[in-house]
């Protein structure tokens, strides 16, 4: 996020895309009713009825897949009227013009025919996000999980510039963050191409300054994506796979290609708390420990870095996670001196200058912001005041393409997956709980009703959806939460995993898999059949 | 009171002591005990309020010969004296240490974070219920009004459990809330207002209106006010005060007896 | 008797909320939330309440293991890290570091990511590190 979650508080305006965020974020959605209970706007955009858009002072329901056709609409309605922020446009951004030559494709009419959203509702939403300031964009999956998604978020960042709303409180564009430590993760160099603090292994001087600490230089060549990984599997490139607490047979897209490359694989590692189903693959299991079982930090989606405590020892003879590497790493004749996490925070600030001002004493229970570049700097709540981090805003300009799969007759329906607010991810955590798995306890699909009276399938039927790439059977449930020819089915069920359908089309830039739109068909199971899933 | 508890401890009146210590600025809960008394030093007040009776109680699940200090607000005291009378904890194996709260000029430091009036701003004024938590200052507002605030408010909830499993006198192994055949899973909000309604009786001639479910309700429901409705109905038909006496409340609806709700929810 | 009650975070979505894990005895028996958090003000959502349950659950591994006969059987630690790391150094002799693939996650904490990248980086000389963040 740019901002801080408790710059909410000082919105007027907020605008919720492609985030069911009381369901995934309930502690920001807490702070959006806060919000709107104060006076805020409230718009949501979102394809399904989400609980939020009970509280909005707009709500629309587009199109899957058509969000830089809703966004481009949104502004060119805003140049069209002057709304937008011609000050902030001169002083701190280029490439305005030939973007505004591109927004000139997105008259309201054909925005509307497109998205499927009423002119008058493009219109009110446009007025609002652009004179009540400041506005603030929030945005989760709904956004980046598409073949356009950077598309996605370059709309919303150009939106954002538009009405001068990046940079000061209350503004800015701010992706929520879907799992507890993805920031870390990416911060600590979780990524192929960047070392940690978001240092490019390319470049010689980082690469140099790394190996005066390492002892070892690392390599400058760029490594591979996930997807590029599973390619590598399935030719033969990558030979060993070291799986460190995620469970890719439960979140990649097409699990049957994944599974044959996982076959190919000399060697297999896992270290995780659960037999996850890739676990159930492996060739070596580490039994890792869970988050009250050893200290550390963890990033949450406002970059603020919090301390981690341990409450009690891992299960039987598990280990914390931090143990383990150092113990491999000193199998393969490269000990690590590190006798507990905070030896390893303080290497982390050595050679990642965003954390460097950061100890654990300072972090306490409050934790810090990065930037926090020097024992006495106070942490970064907002990013890009004064000027971007690399000098103007670039507009970049966007246009609306089509999802990679559309519905047609063979599979006329849009399948999105997400989650719901009980469980989470891939469900090897939430669903060892109690309580979470009595709250839902079985995988279902959710259906328009009057989809579903065509089909004459009932609330709680057991049906079967397919895409081209396979089908699972579970149960139905009829909401007019979703639109008329759409699908909703969450992903957390590994039974009737979600991604054995799913499209593992990519954007080309972000890699990230279109999870949120693919063309599906439904239909009911009549007596006998059981729930199994069947290839095609 | 840092030598009260030091003597309670060291005289081996209590084995342990639950009261607060600060931790990084935050005032937190702390289990003191006669094995490290040099803790008691850190002994504090704390202005945030955290169920320290249900802590004690679990720990009297646990061993039910422990002798347990507690640092206790009056709300505190009145939920231990309905945990007794629900036969949950042994009132011998508790011994409160009073907390000056309720504020009056005549004492000092004294501080409750439910008397802070919630924020309200104008959407809230014209759809949430007002939040004084006087029941008398709704019935200004004519019933369909009443009604109509209300689902606004029920409609918010997020289904995060936390008013049951922050309420000092919710304790029931199979909470009714939870029950397949009264409440639909799996969606949010949860059914409006059985949700609310069903918890609602339970806290009949129960709820020691402490008012930690209120402010730990991430959406900001004000959920004090409801229960105290309920509350004054027990209170007006059998004169009974929750928290004042030993006796169980006239009127009694636990989660283990589910299937009664639907019964008296019709009433 | 001992109790115990430790302030974290919860490790579940990125909001990052600050828990307070209740331990008596050892054994952890419940998740408040902390009520003067910066980020979640005493406020937690249905996951968060049950966040010890995940980690209490009797479906947790226990050991470590290594596949033998086609079935993964319960080892030592020295035998499993062994097993690892010769036939991760077998692979990379044979077909180079770049046959090697990491991934890291957004479930353990800042520490491990950065260990586990220049285990990667230093130790078995690969950029191949990535980790499930567009999932
Ligand atoms: S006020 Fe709320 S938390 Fe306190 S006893 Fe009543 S219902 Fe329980
Ligand atoms: S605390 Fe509030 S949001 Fe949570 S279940 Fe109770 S009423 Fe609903
Ligand atoms: S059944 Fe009712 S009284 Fe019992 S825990 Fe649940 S809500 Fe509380
Ligand atoms: S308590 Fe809920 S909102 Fe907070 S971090 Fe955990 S999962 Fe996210």
């Amino acid at each position: 996020m740019t901002n801080s979650l408790a710059d909410m508080d000082r919105s007027e305006c907020l605008f919720v895309i492609g985030s069911n965020t009381t369901e995934t974020h309930p502690m920001i959605a807490k702070r959006i009713l806060r919000a709107v209970e104060r006076g805020a706007a409230l718009i949501v955009a979102d394809p399904r009825h989400i609980q939020l858009a009970r509280f909005a002072t707009v709500a629309v329901r587009h199109r899957p897949g058509t969000d830089v056709a809703l966004l481009c609409g949104l502004m060119h309605l805003i140049v069209r009227n002057n709304w937008h922020d011609q000050d902030y446009i001169r002083q701190r951004t280029e490439g305005f013009s030939s973007f505004e030559r591109v927004l000139q494709n997105y008259p309201p009419e054909r925005v509307a025919q497109i998205t499927g959203v009423a002119v008058e509702d493009l219109v009110r939403m446009a007025e609002i996000y652009a004179t009540r300031s400041p506005a603030a964009i929030y945005y989760a999956m709904g956004i980046t999980q598409h073949t356009t998604g950077v598309d996605n978020v370059k709309a919303c960042a150009n939106l954002a510039m538009l009405c001068g709303n990046v940079g000061i409180p209350g503004g800015g564009v701010n992706p929520l963050r879907g799992q507890n430590n993805v920031q870390g993760a990416c911060d600590m160099g979780g990524l192929p191409n960047v070392l940690p603090g978001y240092q490019p292994v390319g470049d010689e001087q980082v690469r140099s300054r790394f190996e005066e600490v390492w002892g070892t230089r690392p390599p400058g060549q760029m490594g591979k994506t996930i997807p590029e990984m599973i390619q590598g599997m399935q030719e033969g490139r990558i030979r060993a796979l070291y799986v460190i607490g995620e469970n890719p047979r439960g979140s990649e897209p097409h699990l049957r290609h994944l599974d044959s490359a996982l076959e190919k694989l000399d060697l297999l590692i896992v270290q995780d708390i659960f037999a996850t189903p890739t676990a159930q693959k492996a060739d070596v299991v580490f039994a890792a420990s869970a988050v009250a079982e050893k200290d550390g930090t963890f990033t949450n989606t406002e970059r603020r870095c919090l301390r981690v405590r341990k409450a009690v020892d891992p299960p039987g003879e598990a280990l914390e996670d931090w143990r383990i590497l150092c113990r491999l790493a000193d199998a393969l004749g490269a000990p690590q001196n590190f006798e507990k996490p905070e030896d390893i925070f303080e290497e982390i600030r050595r050679v990642t200058p965003s954390y460097a001002g950061m100890t654990y004493a300072r972090l306490g229970i409050d934790g810090l912001q990065w930037p926090c570049r020097t024992e006495d700097d106070p942490g970064t709540p907002i990013l890009h005041v004064g000027s971007f981090a690399r000098g103007r805003g670039i507009f970049h300009p966007v246009a609306h393409k089509e999802p990679a799969e559309c519905p047609d007759d063979a599979y006329p329906f849009i399948l999105s997956t997400g989650r719901m607010f009980a469980h989470y991810h891939t469900g090897t955590m939430t669903r060892a709980s109690t309580h979470l798995d009595r709250e839902q306890h079985t995988a279902y699909v959710e259906i328009h009703p009057k989809d579903a009276q065509t089909l004459s399938i009932e609330d709680g039927d057991q049906v079967r959806v397919s895409t081209r790439r396979g089908a699972v059977a579970l149960e139905a449930r009829v909401t007019n939460r979703v639109r008329p020819g759409m699908l909703f089915m969450p992903f957390h069920f590994q039974e009737a995993a979600a991604n054995i359908l799913t499209n593992p089309a990519a954007d080309p830039v972000a890699k990230i898999p279109e999870y949120k739109a693919c063309a599906a068909a439904i239909e009911k199971i009549m007596g006998g059949e059981t729930a199994q899933e069947r290839s095609v | 009171m840092k030598d009260i508890v030091r003597t309670w401890l060291e005289s081996g009146r209590i084995d342990l002591f639950l009261g607060y210590r600060l931790v990084d600025g935050h005032p937190i809960p702390h289990c003191f005990s006669k094995e490290r008394l040099e803790e008691v030093e850190q002994l504090t007040e704390s202005l945030a309020r955290y169920p320290l009776e249900k802590i004690a109680h679990q720990m009297l699940q646990k061993d039910p010969a422990v002798r347990i200090g507690l640092m206790a607000r009056d709300c505190t005291q009145r939920s231990v004296r309905v945990l007794a009378a629900w036969n949950q904890i042994d009132m011998d194996r508790i011994r409160v240490l009073t907390m000056s709260c309720c504020p009056s000029d005549a004492k000092d430091k004294a501080f409750c974070s439910y008397l802070q009036e919630p924020e309200t701003g104008p959407v809230r004024k014209s759809n949430g219920m007002p939040s004084t938590g006087d029941p008398d200052d709704c019935r200004v507002l004519p019933a369909e009004e009443r009604l109509r605030r209300w689902l606004y408010e029920f409609q918010k909830c997020i289904k995060c459990y936390g008013c049951r499993d922050i309420c000092p006198v919710c304790f029931c192994k199979d909470c009714g809330l939870e029950h397949e055949d009264l409440m639909d899973k799996g969606v949010v909000p949860p059914e409006v207002p059985l949700f609310h309604l069903i918890r609602a009786v339970h806290m009949a001639g129960r709820c020691v209106d402490c008012g930690l479910c209120e402010e730990a309700c991430p959406v900001g429901i004000p959920l004090r006010l409801l229960y105290r409705k309920v509350n004054g109905i027990v209170t007006d038909r059998f004169g009974y005060r929750v928290g004042q006496t030993k006796d169980q409340s006239p009127f009694n609806v636990l989660g283990e007896f589910s299937p009664l709700e639907l019964s008296s929810l019709d009433d | 008797m001992d109790c115990r009650l430790v302030p974290s975070v919860c490790s579940y979505c990125g909001t990052g909320c600050g828990v307070l894990f209740s331990v008596i005895d050892g054994t952890l028996v419940g998740t408040y939330p902390i009520k003067t958090h910066p980020v979640n003000e005493g406020s937690l959502c249905i996951k968060g309440w049950n966040l010890h349950e995940h980690i209490t659950s009797p479906k947790r591994l226990r050991n470590p293991m290594i596949r033998r006969n086609g079935q993964l059987q319960p080892v030592s630690w020295d035998e499993a890290i062994q097993e690892a790391a010769s036939r991760l150094r077998t692979v990379v002799e044979e077909h180079g570091p770049d046959s090697v693939g990491v991934l890291t996650s957004a479930k353990i904490t800042n520490e491990e990511n950065y260990l586990a990248q220049k285990l990667a980086r230093t130790v078995i000389g690969t950029n191949n590190v990535d980790h499930c963040a567009r999932l």
